[in-house]
C-alpha cells in the first residue's frame, strides 16, 4: 500500500500560543514521519493540539501562534525555513488542505469554478484560463460532480457535495499531501462513509499521501496505514492502525479506544476517560497523562517518558509501564 | 427576481401608508391653510373667493373626497400651491431644493463611503499596524463630532476668515445653470466646504463598519483556506475578505441615506446652501404647511427609493438571496 520512502519529516516540532501575560505550549517538541502514499493519522481529544501541528505543516499558523522550533523536512528541505517565493510554489502545488466545515471553506458569494480556477491561474499562469477551466471541470468528474454545475455558488451544493469540491480543490495541482482536517465530522453517517470511500479510491489511483485528523478513532483506525496518538501537545504512541486497535501501548490510547463502542459483539459499558487535559499554562511535572492514568506509579509523577521505539511491535510510544 | 418583486410591492405598500399619515396628521392638527390665507385678508374677501381660496388648497368637500383628491395630486407629483410663496407651486420649490440636496448629499455619501471602505479594509488587513492604531481611533473620534459643529468651524476658517471658499449659495450670480464645465466648477468650488462638513463627521463609521466586519471574516475557513492555496495577498483582501464584507455596508448605506438628508438641513442652513433642508427650515418658520407635507413626503420616499436599490444591489451581490 505504501512505500518506506520518506516524504515528510517532522522533528521536534513546537508551537506556541503566545498571551500577553503567559505562553502556552500547544505542541511541544513531536517527531513523526508521513511516508509516501501512506495515511498517517494523528488522533486525541479536542485541544491536544493535532489541528496546531497540521496548520504548522502548512505554515499557516499565525499569532498568536508561532512555530518556535524544530524541523519540517519535506524531501530533505525544510519547510519551516521557506523564503515567500518558495512558499508560495509550496502551497497547493505540494501541500494541499481540506477542513473540517465544508460550508465554510468555500466563500459564499462567488462561484465554485472561480475558487478552483484561481488555485490553478496562481501556480500555473501558462495555462490560461480556458485550460484552467478545462482542469477544473475534469476535477468535478473526477469526485463525481457534474461539470455543468461548475458555475453554481457553495449554498446551491448539498454538504458532502460541497466537501467533494472541497477535495477536488485540494486535488487541483495535484500535490504530494493533503492534510485533511476532521474531513467528515460535519457529515451525517452515511455520507461520512462515501467520501471516506471516494478518498481511498482517489489515494490509490492518484497516490498522495493523507495527513488525517479526526477524535474518531474508529474511522481512523479504519482508514489510515499508521496512526499517532496525541495528548496534551505530544506524541504519547505511535503505530500502525491494527497495532493501535489490538495491541494499544499506552494507556491514554487504550483509554482512548475504550471510548467508542464496538460494532459487533456484546453491549458494553462505555467508560469514558476520567479528568481532563491538563492546562497548558501549568502542566504537571513527569507523564502529563499521569493525573487521569489508571496505572500512574512515582516515577511517572517525576520524570517524563520519553518516546520510545518497540521495533517488534513496529511502535513508539512514551510510557514509564513498557519499561 | 420573485424576490425584488416583493420587495417592489412591499415598498409600494408602504408609499401608500405614508401618503395616508402624510395627509390626515395636519388634518388632525387644529386651523388649515386656507383659514391663514383667508385670515391674512382681514374680511375683505367675498364668498365666492374664499371658496376658490379653499378650492386652491384642497380643503373643499368631506375628508373622503380630499383625501381622494390628494392621492389623486400626489401621484401627478403635484404639491398645489405654496402657502407663503404664493402663487409659486410647491413642486418647483421642493425639486429646486432636492435638486442641490442630491448635489451635496449625493457627492458626500459616495466620497464617505468611498474612502471610510477603504480605509477599513485596510486597517483590517495590517490591524494592529501603524495605520490602524493611528487613523482607527482618529476615525472613530472624528464621527462622533456633529455636523453642526464642523460645519460651523469650517465656515469660520475657511469662509469668514481665510475667504478661501463663497459664504454662500450654490453657485455664483450671474451664472444660468447647464451642464458647461465653468458652471460645473462653480458648483463644485460652491459645494466643497458643505461636502467636507458632511463627509468629516461619516467617513469614520464606513471606515468601523468595514473593519470590523473584515476582521470577523480573516479567521473564517475559507479565508484560511484561501490563504494554503498560496493566492495572492491582493486576491484574498478583495475577493475573499472585502467582497463579503461589503454585503452589510450596502444595507447601512440605504439606512444612512435618509439619516443623511436630515442631517444636511444643518449644513445647508450654516453655508446658507439652496437645498431642501434650507427650504425646509423656512417652511416651518413661515408655516408652509404644503412644502412641509411634500417635503415629508419626498424624505419617505427616497428612503424607499434607497431601501430598493440596495435590495437591488444585495441581490446582484449575495448569490444566496436569488433563488433558484
Amino acid at each position: 500500500m505504501y512505500s518506506d520512502r520518506v516524504l515528510m519529516q517532522v522533528r521536534n516540532l513546537t508551537v506556541d500560543y503566545v498571551g500577553d501575560h503567559s505562553v502556552a505550549r500547544a505542541v511541544n517538541g513531536i517527531d513523526f514521519d508521513i511516508r509516501e502514499g501512506e495515511a498517517f493519522g494523528l488522533a486525541g481529544e479536542s485541544g491536544c493540539g493535532k489541528s496546531t501541528v497540521a496548520f504548522a505543516l502548512a505554515r499557516l499558523t499565525r499569532l498568536p501562534g508561532l512555530v518556535s522550533g524544530g524541523e519540517v523536512r519535506l524531501n530533505g528541505e525544510d519547510v519551516l525555513k521557506f523564503d515567500k517565493a518558495r512558499l508560495k510554489a509550496y502551497r497547493w502545488n505540494e501541500v494541499s488542505f481540506v477542513f473540517q466545515s465544508a460550508m465554510n471553506a468555500l466563500n459564499p458569494v462567488i462561484p465554485v469554478s472561480e475558487q478552483i480556477m484561481d488555485v490553478i491561474e496562481t501556480h500555473q499562469p501558462d495555462l490560461g484560463a480556458e485550460g484552467a477551466r478545462k482542469r477544473a471541470s475534469e476535477l468535478f468528474d473526477l469526485v463525481g460532480i457534474p461539470s455543468r454545475r461548475l458555475d453554481d455558488y457553495p449554498h446551491q451544493f448539498s454538504g458532502g457535495m460541497r466537501q467533494r469540491i472541497c477535495i477536488a480543490i485540494a486535488l487541483a495541482l495535484q500535490p504530494r499531501l493533503i492534510i485533511m482536517d476532521e474531513p467528515t465530522t460535519a457529515l451525517d453517517v452515511v455520507v461520512q462513509r462515501d467520501i471516506i470511500e471516494q478518498i481511498v479510491e482517489l489515494k490509490g489511483r492518484l497516490g498522495f499521501s493523507v495527513l488525517f485528523i479526526t477524535h474518531d478513532l474508529g474511522l481512523m483506525i479504519e482508514f489510515c496505514d499508521r496512526i499517532g496518538v496525541m495528548y496534551s501537545g505530544e506524541l504519547v504512541e505511535v503505530a500502525p492502525a491494527e497495532a493501535i486497535l489490538t495491541n494499544p501501548r499506552h494507556p491514554y490510547t487504550r483509554a482512548l479506544g475504550n471510548s467508542f463502542p464496538p460494532l459487533i459483539g456484546p453491549r458494553l459499558r462505555m467508560e469514558g476517560i476520567p479528568g481532563t487535559p491538563p492546562d497548558l499554562r501549568s502542566l504537571p511535572e513527569g507523564c502529563r497523562f499521569a493525573p487521569r492514568c489508571p496505572h500512574a506509579m512515582d516515577v511517572c509523577r517525576s520524570v517524563a517518558p520519553e518516546l520510545r521505539a518497540y521495533p517488534e511491535l513496529r511502535s513508539e510510544a512514551a510510557c514509564h509501564l513498557l519499561n | 427576481m420573485i424576490y425584488i418583486l416583493r420587495r417592489v410591492a412591499f415598498y409600494l405598500a408602504a408609499f401608500f401608508v405614508a401618503v395616508t399619515l402624510n395627509f390626515f396628521i395636519p388634518r388632525i392638527m387644529p386651523g388649515d391653510p386656507s383659514a391663514r390665507i383667508i385670515a391674512s385678508f382681514q374680511g375683505r374677501l367675498n364668498d365666492a373667493q374664499v371658496e376658490a381660496i379653499r378650492a386652491s388648497y384642497g380643503t373643499t368637500g368631506s375628508l373622503w373626497e380630499q383625501y381622494i383628491g390628494y392621492v389623486g395630486q400626489v401621484l401627478r407629483m403635484d404639491f398645489g400651491i405654496s402657502t407663503v410663496q404664493f402663487p409659486e407651486p410647491t413642486s418647483s420649490l421642493l425639486f429646486y431644493g432636492a435638486t442641490w440636496t442630491l448635489v451635496l448629499v449625493g457627492i458626500a455619501i459616495t466620497l464617505a463611503f468611498l474612502i471610510g471602505t477603504m480605509m477599513g479594509i485596510h486597517a483590517a488587513w495590517n490591524r494592529g499596524g501603524f495605520f490602524d492604531s493611528v487613523f482607527t481611533p482618529i476615525n472613530v473620534m472624528l464621527n462622533a463630532f456633529t455636523p453642526a459643529v464642523v460645519a460651523l468651524l469650517l465656515f469660520y476658517a475657511f469662509s469668514l476668515q481665510l475667504q478661501w471658499f463663497p459664504l454662500g449659495r450654490a453657485h455664483s450670480t450671474g451664472l444660468v445653470p447647464s451642464w458647461d464645465p465653468q458652471f460645473i466648477g462653480n458648483v463644485l468650488y460652491h459645494a466643497t466646504l458643505p461636502v467636507l462638513s458632511i463627509l468629516i463627521v461619516s467617513f469614520g463609521g464606513w471606515h468601523l463598519g468595514m473593519r470590523n466586519v473584515m476582521i470577523n471574516l480573516l479567521n473564517e475557513d475559507f479565508v484560511i483556506l484561501a490563504r494554503a492555496k498560496g493566492l495572492s495577498d491582493r486576491r484574498i483582501r478583495y475577493r475573499y475578505v472585502a467582497r463579503n464584507a461589503i454585503l452589510p455596508q450596502i444595507t447601512s448605506l440605504a439606512l444612512s441615506v435618509g439619516f443623511l438628508l436630515g442631517g444636511a438641513l444643518v449644513t445647508e442652513q450654516v453655508f446658507n446652501y439652496p437645498g431642501l433642508g434650507k427650504f425646509t427650515v423656512t417652511a416651518i418658520e413661515s408655516r408652509d404647511y404644503s412644502f412641509i407635507q411634500a417635503q415629508l413626503l419626498l424624505l419617505t420616499m427616497s428612503a424607499l427609493v434607497a431601501n430598493l436599490l440596495s435590495d437591488i444591489a444585495n441581490v446582484i451581490l449575495d448569490p444566496r438571496l436569488r433563488k433558484g
